[in-house]
């Protein structure tokens, strides 16, 4: 394994240690928080590790491809629904640390990097680029070229998840119609990408045809999945809203004295 | 509270417009499931890409794909919703699963497969009665759905 690789495999170690840390602090103090999130975290982790440092199956492209569902989609959707900034602002003790956290989180370019349409342009903008122009031939040239994708890959990839699934405590909300509307976008562009592949590889390779098919459709099916998800998790999240609302009418109905029994 | 709420008659009338709306986008999600499972993947019938597909067929295939799968989950779980709100009203539920899967079949079967030219439904047969028999379902399964709406 190449140096580069071996430094993201350690701190991708070192961050899912650190929240393991800090989450077993919390329960140790009295706070609830969830083995579920624990579990998500450490299951990211090892999304984020199997796709840097482990041979993936199949050709060529097709195990690119695979190494990139999980590193920009898998990866990034258990790791957001982890919450690691809400658990690093519960476990900080009140001084600099927290306030700088904070602070970065509630600043103007935080939210407007996570403002969906504009998550999203970074995350399947950024794909377009490195499969539709010679950028994918050059980062097999030039190892600091590569790592640098696969760390946007993942960056953008966390930033798309959190623009869609909002649950960190973020400066603004944006609204549901919204997050719904740029995945459904989001989704069709990386469909119409992965179709343009199976008919021409990315300018400058020459994956073999059935290798390029099998990537293609792999990132066609592959993207699928992660939209469900995420579709998902949007659908849940207003559920829960709904059924708080719903709580609160009836708990008021009741009060005022309703015509029926509750 | 919980347990008083859940046997709770629905505070508000049976949300009619929302049963239908939540049928529709079952009946498109269903609709592009069935295309996608059966006629892709079972069948291979239909070709993943066709080298005569233009641009424009290519982004409203996207588009309609990852509307699909969208349109399920969010049409079951509104579903949900209505159940719990004292449940949804039956026949606008079913008269709008039709129409979304008529309208979807019948956008695939006219507007995809014919003007777009994204792909067609089989290859190396004559291709006009699979149309025919296509969209005469699609049409059959609007009319279905109409016809639900006005009994409820």
């Amino acid at each position: 394994m190449l140096l580069a690789e071996t430094l993201l495999v350690a701190s991708a170690l070192a961050v899912c240690l650190l929240y393991l840390t800090a989450a077993a602090r919390l329960r140790r103090r009295g706070d609830s928080w969830p083995w579920l999130r624990d579990a998500a975290f450490a299951a990211g982790t090892a999304a984020v590790v199997a796709a840097v440092a482990l041979p993936m199956p199949g050709g060529e492209f097709t195990g690119h491809m695979a190494g990139h569902l999980l590193l920009g989609m898998y990866a990034p959707l258990l790791l957001v629904l982890a919450r690691p900034v809400t658990l690093a602002l519960r476990a900080l003790p009140p001084g600099r640390a927290r306030r700088t956290l904070l602070a970065a989180v509630r600043s103007r370019p935080a939210a407007a990097l996570v403002w969906p349409p504009v998550a999203a342009l970074l995350d399947v903008g950024g794909l377009w680029l490195l499969y539709r122009t010679p950028l994918f031939e050059r980062t097999h040239e030039s190892m600091p070229l590569h790592m640098l994708v696969h760390l946007h890959v993942l960056a953008a990839g966390l930033l798309f998840t959190l623009a869609i699934c909002q649950v960190e405590p973020l400066r603004h909300r944006s609204s549901l119609p919204l997050r719904a509307g740029t995945l459904v976008a989001a989704g069709a562009a990386h469909a119409v990408l992965a179709r343009s592949l199976y008919a021409a590889p990315p300018p400058g390779t020459d994956f073999g045809p059935a290798d390029l098919h099998r990537g293609a459709e792999l990132m066609y099916y592959g993207g699928d999945a992660a939209e469900i998800a995420l579709a998902l998790v949007l659908a849940l999240g207003w559920y829960a809203a709904e059924g708080r609302a719903l709580r609160r009418e009836r708990r008021r109905t009741r009060s005022t004295g309703a015509d029926f029994v509750l | 509270m919980a347990s008083t709420a859940s046997a709770a008659a629905p505070s508000r009338a049976p949300a009619r417009t929302r049963s239908i709306w939540a049928g529709v986008l079952v009946g498109v999600g269903f609709a592009a499931f069935v295309d996608e499972t059966v006629f892709h993947q079972l069948l291979h019938w239909h070709h993943f890409y066709d080298k005569s597909t233009p641009a424009a067929g290519l982004v409203s295939d996207g588009l309609f794909h990852a509307f699909g799968w969208f349109a399920v989950v969010i049409g079951l779980v509104m579903v949900a919703d209505l159940a719990r709100r004292g449940g949804p009203a039956r026949w606008a539920l079913a008269g709008g699963v039709l129409l979304g899967a008529g309208g979807f079949q019948l956008y695939d079967g006219t507007v995809q497969h014919k003007l777009l030219r994204l792909h067609q439904i089989r290859y190396h047969v004559e291709i006009a009665p699979y149309d025919w028999t296509w969209n005469v379902i699609a049409v059959l399964l609007l009319i279905a759905g109409v016809l639900a709406l006005r009994k409820g």
